[in-house]
């Protein structure tokens, strides 16, 4: 197969900036900055989320193994030059102004929160014919246009659109050249209103190729009435990233920072302050646990989205979900019992995994869950929602526990489960969770990915 | 006569003649300005092709009128025209029959590319739609090529389901024109007709072709009841027409393809 040239398409970009060079931010040859040239932690920062931080290692090695010539990332991002470069990448900014922004940021929240079941499906109906959605669709078309605008310049090979933010994006490119659309939030067909199916089928059928994250979503595709091909390729991490363990000093400094003790239980949860992550769960099933474990402390690791924060979209609703906690932590009385660590640099994260006892992912529902998979690497036994793309991988006692995320009892009996085990479940568990972790290498989807290119491209 | 005098005579003729381009240049805005107003309900693109028609008329008039005026006779060039347009109508009435039909048949035959028609005692897949001729792909994989003109005198069955619910408004958008916000306006605006449309499709744009001139994009529209066919297509184009209109009233922005989205 000759070298492609690739355009990817995501809502969140792969950089945030924290200080936006002058005269950038104008569409013009001197709007281009050089990332190599800026500082990251002081100029812009790598977004947080699992999209970009797969995407960016996928793109990284498709290049080094010589699959890709060059890549090309158009995003949203109001806050940034027009332009930016990394080695082989370039990344395209698309900004649309604030007044649409509000109706989009309403618009995809809303499909967001349905495909989640936050919402009922009845509240639902008719989004796509009101004012706000109008904007959703110039989002869409803007970003398409600059594709286009693109490829008229660089003459792509594929095209590989990603989330359902971007979802409208291939119907409206209106190019003969392949494209992929990659799915990553949760599909259920019965959480889709039933006037949403005939939107969502028009878009779909617009790709050559739909990518999901689980055996559970292709099947849901195919009960939508979805006739193309779908392809399952799990969520991935580039397990090198994990190979240096963190020092005892680095593990010190950081129960030093959050008031961890030595004789703490530490169950960890990583997510984003969001309703859907289901925080709430994991409070409550410790107000139950609280007298009988009282060692345990539970540590939230985590802020607010790009979407949410105050450098990405401004849509703030992690503030909000993050007020509701406190007041759960008060109503339970268990503010000695949890740490709310807010944002923490991959260091101090490794650290706290490190710290841990054992991981949790609660959410109500949760596209895939790639924190079980870092668990996984970082050798701790993951506490896992049923309803997680990810649980198709766990058999319950053998690589994970599983609960349902509406059960707190539920949750509280694995809590028990594995703070009462004398090292055998453990062992088990984490020999299991690294087996499977193999899954979801960087490795294995990169392979899958390029088999995926050569099958539209040709080889 | 003395020269001053010829000399002053042809100026006076080259002054009767700019009055008479300027009249028709008035008289032109004037014809444009009031089809507009006539057509408001019609397809886009028939009203353009109307409004171009009667200016073309008015120019024509003009020009046999100034060309009187400089004493050449305006019989000659009227028989030169009228041959000329004979001749050519004779040479390829054919294709200009055809040709004619398929933009007549684009936008008021109720088919599209991907529908299932009976035609003629043909029957099969549209798979194509050209300037001369409509194909049609057969059960038995057979390729049928029909002249456009088929359709204007054969009765046309669309067998696909529920084609009656479809409306296809062919829009034609200048290079000046915001593509993205003129959508989000036109879809504003047909939204307040949703009682009349299938809730479960939202009408949606579909850009067919774009170049530095403009675009050529197709308005889809699903109406819930087959009665709501007509009402609704008039109302469809007026709003397309009145959002033109709104466009064209805006300040021109650089086409899609030459500048990207501005910054925030």
């Amino acid at each position: 197969m000759p070298k492609l040239r690739l355009l990817v398409n995501t809502q969140t970009p792969l950089v945030q900036f924290l200080r936006v060079p002058r005269d950038t931010r104008t569409p013009t040859e001197s709007s281009s900055v050089d990332l190599t040239q800026l500082t990251e932690g002081v100029d812009y920062r790598f977004s947080p989320g699992g999209v970009t931080r797969m995407v960016y290692p996928l793109l990284r090695k498709l290049l080094a193994d010589g699959v890709l010539e060059d890549a090309h990332w158009v995003s949203l991002n109001p806050n940034a030059p027009a332009t930016a470069h990394l080695p082989g990448i370039s990344l395209h900014h698309v900004a649309i102004d604030p007044e649409r922004m509000a109706g989009y940021g309403t618009t995809k929240e809303a499909i967001w929160a349905t495909a989640h079941g936050l919402v009922s499906k009845a509240k639902s109906e008719g989004l796509f014919w009101t004012d706000d959605a109008t904007e959703y669709t110039f989002y869409n078309r803007t970003t398409a246009m600059r594709i286009r605008e693109l490829d008229h310049d660089l003459d792509f090979d594929l095209f590989y659109i990603h989330d359902f933010q971007q979802l409208p994006v291939g119907q409206m490119l209106g190019t003969l050249k392949p494209k992929i659309f990659r799915w990553h939030i949760p599909f259920d067909v019965r959480s889709i209103p039933v006037d949403w199916r005939p939107v969502m089928q028009r878009y779909l059928s617009a790709y050559d190729r739909i990518v999901v994250s689980s055996d559970r979503y292709r099947r849901e595709l195919e009960r939508l009435g979805h006739r193309g091909d779908v392809l399952r390729i799990y969520p991935y991490i580039d397990p090198a990233e994990y190979r240096t363990r963190p020092t005892a000093a680095d593990v010190g400094a950081v129960c030093e920072k959050f008031g961890i003790l030595r004789a703490h239980s530490v169950g960890l949860i990583v997510a984003r302050m969001d309703p859907t992550k289901g925080q709430d769960r994991a409070l409550a099933a410790l107000a139950l646990v609280k007298n009988s474990l009282p060692n345990l402390r539970l540590v939230f690791v985590g802020n607010g989205s790009f979407s949410s924060s105050k450098g990405g979209l401004g849509l703030s609703k992690s503030d909000r979900w993050r007020a509701r906690l406190d007041e759960e932590v008060r109503r339970a009385g268990i503010s000695d019992r949890v740490v709310f660590t807010g944002h923490v640099t991959q260091a101090e994260l490794d650290a706290l995994y490190e710290r841990s006892d054992f991981s949790i992912l609660p959410s109500v529902n949760e596209g895939f869950g790639l924190v079980v998979v870092e668990s996984w690497i970082h050798r701790r036994p993951a506490l896992v929602t049923d309803r997680a793309g990810v649980a198709e991988l766990i058999t319950d006692g053998e690589n994970g526990l599983l609960f349902d995320p509406d059960s707190v009892t539920g949750l509280a009996r694995q809590i028990r489960r594995i703070t009462a085990d004398d090292g055998t479940l453990r062992r088990r568990l984490v020999d299991g969770g690294r087996r499977t972790a193999r899954t979801c290498s960087l490795e294995t989807a990169a392979r899958q990915e390029r088999e995926l290119f050569e099958s539209l491209v040709g080889g | 006569m003395s020269g001053l005098g010829m000399v002053t005579g042809f100026n006076l003729v080259l002054l009767d003649v700019g009055i008479i381009v300027a009249l028709t240049a008035l008289f032109a805005w004037i014809v444009n300005l009031i089809l507009r107003g006539v057509m408001r309900a019609s397809n886009p693109q028939v009203a353009v092709a109307m409004r171009r028609l009667g200016v073309t008329v008015v120019v024509a008039v003009g020009a046999v009128l100034a060309v009187q005026e400089l004493g050449v006779s305006p019989s000659i060039l009227l028989l030169v025209i009228g041959l000329v347009a004979v001749a050519a109508i004779v040479a390829i009435r054919v294709p200009l029959e055809n040709a004619g039909a398929r933009f007549f048949s684009g936008i008021y035959s109720p088919f599209k590319v991907g529908d299932t028609i009976r035609v003629a005692g043909q029957t099969g897949r549209v798979i194509e739609i050209n300037a001369m001729t409509t194909i049609l792909l057969s059960e038995d994989d057979r390729m049928v090529a029909l002249p456009n003109s088929t359709f204007l005198g054969q009765p046309v069955e669309n067998l696909s389901p529920q084609a009656w619910k479809e409306l296809v408004v062919p829009v034609t958008l200048s290079g000046s024109t915001d593509l993205a916000a003129f959508e989000s306006r036109m879809l504003k605006s047909l939204s307040k007709l949703r009682l009349r449309l299938d809730p479960r499709f939202p009408p949606v744009f579909t850009v067919k072709s774009r170049s530095v001139q403009g675009a050529d994009v197709v308005l889809t529209v699903m109406v819930r009841r087959p009665e709501d066919r007509e009402p609704v297509l008039a109302e469809v184009n007026l709003r397309v027409s009145e959002e033109l209109d709104h466009s064209r009233q805006s300040v021109p922005k650089p086409s899609a393809l030459s500048e990207p989205p501005s910054g925030s």
